[in-house]
């Protein structure tokens, strides 16, 4: 009991600080020791002290804490172990009753003696009780100091809460508008940030596009190119085909060139099969012939001579109708008279 | 404005690529074209009937002889004279056109001029085609040699056109054989290559066989049996003394002079067997060239003139051989049938030229010596004693005609033939002349 009394008060550390605290604080011992002597004389059927105590704490707890639930645990704590206090202390009670009665049946002779003592102890304890009552007096006074102080505190505290929750408030709504300012912020930031993306993009965009475009050039640079090439190809093809018809026109008439200088040449008895006279002729566009040298003698006169007279000899050579073909192959060339076949 | 502009530089585009077309084409081999054979014709030529100033005597007309000289070479054929559209003895007369009308690729003008007991011919050979004059000369002959100019005069325009001396001037040896007072008449004569001024030599009833001109055309060998037999026969023309070389028993037979003339080839088989023999003439010495156990006989000089073709039947019949220098081992020639005889070589050593029996029939041939390819050159039978012209151009054998033996020339490669003028009786055993300056 007086641990618990201890500890009660050990708890109440904080108001220690203050003569008031520390005045109830030794009024409360006096009652203690004073209650304390009387139940050692008396059963002790009363409620333990601890709900005072219990409510001096619930009363001095400093503030609405917010976290009630750590405090909840060590009270139910308590109830347990006032619980189980309780029933040991009933059963001390019976065993305390048993041994009162026994006690009182053996002291009964001694209540005179007692009574009278009684009486002087309560005429000290009315005395006490006066002094009790004016130190109650004094301590309710002191109490209601105190409590007036206590209210004054509260008052102040619940101010300073007030404050503190309008500061909190003002702080909250500081961090509201600190939020909202950043979020605005943030907005902007969001809005920079989008205009900067849109940006970007539009940047990006832009530089597809030019990038589109540059490859669309190209793409259009090279259909071009692939176009010229095939057409080049195409007239290359053609000019193939061309020079092929020319060749085959050419073969033709080279043919026909041959046969007739074939028999317009003589070839003098003098030839042999190592001669050969190269002549170039150069002929107009209606197959006669322009000129003609000769580039390489026999050297054999003679036969020079006849090559001269066979090319000579032919009033208008067979040639293309085609002019292109006349220029390339006919315009000039060359003529090469050796005998593979001598009579 | 800015068209003009454009139409300038389009110009100028058009003439650049023409250029650098013009340039590709330039880089481009030329176009060659090849003419490998030639026209398989005689080659048309005027010889336009000569302008005569002074008196000039009459009777053969030099134009003419020219004119029969080339057609017998068988590689001209000249213009007949009535076909001419004029008569030019000058240059400034000649109308190349007309000539190039008429097909002709030669035109020889000329005229003749009486200078004393000469007669002065100058004369000029047109290339009509390049309108050219390729010749142009001036010679001279006695009045009555005009044959003489007419053949020096062919053969100037044969050399000029075909890089070959001619060969009209030459002459030709041949035997003639008719019956006079019912007894056989042998006559060695000498004439002209185209038969004309024939001269007779000698006369015999005996047979005179294989006449042979001396290098320097002065000298005759011949084989004559005027004694009965055999003999060989040296004969000088101009003085017409006869030496007899070779009188051996049994065979004096086919003299053929070395190129020196101081030697003959002969066939003599006086021991046994007919071989060939080389005489020495001023020795009278004798080399044994063939030695066979077949008859070797017919011995000619070849081109170089120190081989010998040959004919010989050591493979059974008649062949020809060919013998690089005296003592090499003979090497056959013909192979295209079983008789090949008489061998005749040319002057270029490229062809030798033989009777050649083919289905029974006697043909001239010739074996070109380069690759042995033979080819067939007459088409008449019965053809024997080839001889060829000193050109090479020209081949004259004897042949049937009518019963009677002939002589006809041909070119050197078979083509048109000519025959000689023929006289009463056989013309047999020609010898073509050597070109004598």
């Amino acid at each position: 009991m007086t641990n618990q009394d201890r500890r009660v008060i050990s708890t109440g550390t904080a108001p220690w600080k203050s003569p008031v605290a520390l005045s109830v604080f030794l009024h409360l011992l006096i009652v203690v020791v004073a209650l304390a002597g009387w139940s050692w004389t008396s059963p002790v059927d009363e409620p333990p002290p601890r709900s005072i105590s219990a409510r001096l704490v619930t009363q001095q707890q400093p503030e609405p804490s917010p976290v009630v639930e750590p405090d909840d645990q060590p009270d139910r704590d308590q109830e347990r172990r006032a619980e189980e206090e309780r029933k040991k202390a009933e059963a001390e009670r019976r065993r305390q009753e048993e041994e009162a009665r026994k006690i009182a049946e053996q002291k009964a002779q001694e209540e005179e003696a007692r009574r009278k003592a009684e009486e002087e102890r309560k005429k000290q304890e009315a005395l006490a009780k006066e002094q009790e009552a004016a130190k109650a007096r004094e301590a309710a006074r002191q109490k209601a100091e105190a409590e007036a102080k206590e209210r004054e505190r509260q008052k102040a505290e619940e101010e300073r809460k007030r404050q503190e929750a309008e500061r909190k408030q003002a702080e909250e709504e500081q961090r509201r508008l600190e939020e909202q300012r950043k979020q605005e912020e943030a907005e902007r930031r969001r809005q920079e940030e989008e205009a900067r993306k849109e940006a970007e993009r539009k940047r990006l965009e832009a530089e597809r596009r030019l990038k589109e475009q540059q490859l669309e050039a190209l793409a259009e640079e090279s259909r071009k190119a692939k176009e010229a090439e095939a057409r080049r190809q195409q007239q290359a093809a053609a000019a193939r085909a061309k020079e092929a018809q020319m060749l085959s026109e050419s073969e033709k008439y080279q043919a026909l060139i041959r046969e007739r200088l074939s028999q317009a040449w003589y070839p003098p008895s003098s030839a042999t099969e190592e001669m050969t006279a190269r002549l170039q002729i150069t002929l107009l566009p209606t197959g006669e012939l322009a000129s003609v040298k000769l580039v390489s003698s026999s050297g054999n006169t003679a036969f020079d001579n006849s090559a001269l007279s066979a090319v000579r000899s032919l009033n208008r050579y067979p040639i293309p109708d085609d002019r292109e073909t006349f220029e390339r192959y006919f315009r000039q060339f060359t003529i090469e008279f050796n005998p593979r076949r001598l009579r | 404005m800015t068209k003009r502009t454009w139409t300038t530089s389009h110009k100028a585009l058009t003439a650049a690529l023409a250029a650098l077309i013009m340039l590709a084409t330039g880089a481009r081999a030329e176009l060659l074209i090849r003419i490998t054979e030639g026209a398989d014709a005689a080659l048309p030529i005027s010889v336009v009937p000569f302008a005569e100033n002074g008196v000039i005597p009459p009777g053969d007309k030099v134009a003419n002889i020219v004119r029969d000289d080339l057609a017998m070479s068988g590689e001209f054929r000249p213009l007949p004279a009535e076909k001419m559209l004029s008569l030019p003895s000058r240059r400034e007369d000649v109308y190349f056109r007309d000539w190039r009308m008429l097909g002709q690729r030669y035109v020889l003008v000329g005229e003749l001029s009486r200078n004393g007991d000469r007669v002065v011919a100058r004369y000029e050979l047109f290339d009509v085609n390049q309108e050219k004059r390729i010749l142009g000369e001036t010679a001279a002959a006695s009045v009555n040699g005009m044959r003489t100019l007419g053949h020096h005069i062919s053969d100037k325009v044969y050399e000029a056109i075909t890089g070959v001396p001619g060969a009209f001037s030459t002459k030709l040896a041949y035997i003639t054989l008719d019956t006079f007072n019912g007894k056989p008449r042998y006559r060695l004569q000498v004439s002209d290559v185209d038969g004309k001024r024939a001269k007779i030599r000698l006369e015999s009833q005996e047979p005179i066989l294989s006449p042979a001109w001396s290098p320097d055309g002065k000298r005759l060998a011949y084989v004559s049996f005027e004694t009965g037999k055999p003999a060989i026969y040296i004969h000088e023309l101009s003085s017409g003394q006869r030496t007899k070389v070779a009188d051996f028993k049994g065979l004096n037979s086919a003299p053929a002079w070395s190129e020196d003339g101081r030697s003959l080839l002969m066939t003599l088989s006086k021991d046994g067997n007919a071989e060939v023999y080389r005489m020495e003439l001023a020795s009278r010495q004798l080399t044994k060239l063939t030695n066979h156990w077949a008859i070797d006989t017919e011995a000619t000089y070849d081109h170089s003139g120190d081989g010998i073709f040959f004919t010989s039947d050591r493979s059974g019949g008649p062949q020809i051989y060919h013998m690089k220098s005296p003592g090499a081992e003979p090497r056959r020639i013909t192979f295209g049938s079983r008789y090949n005889a008489r061998p005749r070589s040319d002057n270029t050593g490229d062809y030798v030229y033989y009777v050649h029996q083919r289905n029974s029939a006697f043909h001239i041939a010739r074996t070109n010596l380069n690759n042995g390819e033979e080819t067939v050159l007459t088409r008449t039978e019965s053809d024997e004693s080839p001889s060829v012209s000193p050109n090479g151009r020209m081949l004259i054998y004897a042949t049937k005609q009518s019963g009677n033996s002939v002589l006809t020339v041909i070119s050197a490669d078979g083509g048109a033939a000519y025959s000689l003028p023929a006289s009463e009786g056989d013309v047999r055993e020609p010898a073509w002349g050597p070109i004598v300056d």
